[in-house]
């Protein structure tokens, strides 16, 4: 297989068009922007899984596969629940989203990204392909969990800015991991045909690389978010 | 040695000032919590410059990076909460301090939380240079001049971070936003030194030693800087706890 023939895991594509369709007919108008920024989100699940991406990640590069998992599990969830209107937030509040508690979901977030990473999932995951799809069903799910305290403003300006500090650090040693590495975690990408000329250790340490950019940034980014808030707080209280 | 008499000097000042706040009744704010802040501070930076770290950070970047980010983080961050409150004036003796009194503006300019933090981020990436880096290995001189920018900046910024004196230029909020900055700051160069692919500085051959340098540059910021955001951050979060009971 090529890699830039497409791949596919159906399952995501039929998700997003329910979660789509669902958002059409709430009967809310919602502003353009959030729009936009939930059609983003779902773009992101929808292309990264159904393309030329799935192909590489799934038989080639574990540096693209990981790239796929960033998009997955920290970015997209966030576009999408934060392109949910207060309306929709507050129906999905009442059907279950009560029940997330933020401490509760940071550990899930981070079980979610260690546990889908271990080597022995992770390979038996990309040799049975169906089960790739779980792997990416979890890291979605614990997405979603994650950001959810965060986008319904349960938690306090303080508390979201401790959310994300240890959210931040718990996570960053698994790009780290894979960044030191002197030898493949993987069997599976170690036996992989290569792609671009890199080598099975150099391709997971440009993973790792990459986890821990896209992390920083987005994690600094939302830190910065709301210490920009607490500033506001503080000068509304004065 | 010149670390060593500094270190003697700083402690004597220290010492002198405990003696007249404590003969003046104020023992609560002159304890033995402050000499032991205040003596590990001066342990860690001579610790940092003298003795097995030193000759270590000739041969390792790592280490030189753990000599910097101690003397000028975290032994500065002891010695400035260590010294919070009326130890602050009692410090120096009264001829030394109308001295300082008379360069008052220029302190205050100083203390701006841009300026600091602007000079603070500038002495951090300046001093990465790797031609300055490899100057400041070849000449003593130049060594001294950057340890010296760095205990010198890292004295502006955590000023402000922990206020010993009780001036508020900064809310909590502002606070916060400072450490956050330096974290962010930090970063930058920490990421640099971790991704990068090849060795930066002809003095340090090892990818991994510069790697690991990184690593270290952005562990201690995450102790420091951490450590100080949720002390800044315990309040909101007791109140908020109250709140939601």
């Amino acid at each position: 297989m090529s890699a830039t023939d497409f791949s596919f895991e159906p399952v995501f594509a039929v998700l997003a068009v329910a979660a789509a369709v669902a958002y059409v007919r709430s009967g809310e108008r919602p502003a353009r922007w959030r729009v936009a920024v939930f059609a983003t989100g779902l773009v992101l699940i929808v292309a990264s899984l159904n393309s030329p991406l799935e192909t590489i990640a799934a038989k080639r590069l574990l540096l693209v596969h990981l790239l796929q998992n960033a998009l997955i599990a920290d970015i997209a969830p966030l576009l999408v629940l934060l392109g949910l209107t207060p309306a929709m937030r507050a129906w999905v509040e009442r059907h279950g989203g009560r029940r997330v508690r933020a401490r509760y979901a940071v550990v899930a977030w981070v079980v979610a990204w260690y546990g889908t990473h271990i080597a022995g999932f992770y390979d038996w995951a990309l040799r049975s392909g169906w089960a790739l799809n779980v792997e990416h069903a979890i890291l979605i799910a614990a997405g979603l969990l994650f950001w959810w305290p965060l986008v319904t403003g349960r938690i306090s300006t303080a508390a979201a800015l401790a959310y994300l500090g240890a959210a931040f650090v718990a996570s960053s040693f698994l790009g780290l991991a894979f960044i030191f590495s002197r030898r493949p975690f993987y069997s599976f990408y170690e036996h992989a045909p290569r792609l671009w000329g890199l080598s099975p250790i150099r391709d997971q340490n440009l993973g790792g690389i990459l986890m821990n950019s896209e992390q920083t940034l987005v994690f600094l980014l939302a830190i910065g978010w709301y210490v920009s808030r607490l500033l506001s707080e503080e000068w509304a209280e004065a | 040695m010149a670390p060593v008499v500094l270190a003697a000097l700083a402690a004597a000042l220290f010492l002198q000032g405990v003696a007249r706040l404590r003969g003046r009744g104020r023992a609560d704010v002159a304890g033995r919590d402050r000499i032991a802040l205040f003596g590990l501070g001066l342990a860690v930076t001579v610790g940092a410059l003298v003795g097995p770290m030193d000759r270590l950070s000739d041969s390792h970047l790592w280490a030189h990076m753990l000599q910097h980010v101690l003397i000028g983080d975290a032994a500065v961050a002891l010695l400035v909460v260590a010294v919070r409150g009326p130890l602050l004036v009692f410090l120096l003796p009264a001829p030394v301090l109308v001295q300082v009194a008379r360069a008052r503006s220029f302190f205050s300019l100083l203390l701006r939380p841009r300026v600091a933090f602007a000079l603070w981020a500038a002495n951090l990436a300046v001093w990465h240079l790797p031609y300055l880096y490899d100057l400041a290995l070849r000449h003593q001189a130049v060594h001294d001049a950057e340890h010296l920018c760095w205990v010198v900046a890292g004295l502006l910024v955590w000023t402000l971070l922990v206020d010993p004196g009780s001036h508020k230029r900064l809310t909590a909020g502002g606070r916060i936003a400072l450490a956050a900055a330096m974290f962010a700051a930090g970063e930058i160069l920490a990421d640099v030194l971790i991704f990068s692919f090849h060795p930066l500085y002809p003095a340090y051959p090892g990818h991994t030693d510069q790697q690991i340098a990184g690593v270290v540059m952005m562990v201690e910021q995450l102790v420091t800087l951490g450590a100080v955001t949720f002390v800044l951050l315990r309040p909101r979060l007791r109140s908020a706890r109250l709140v939601a009971a």
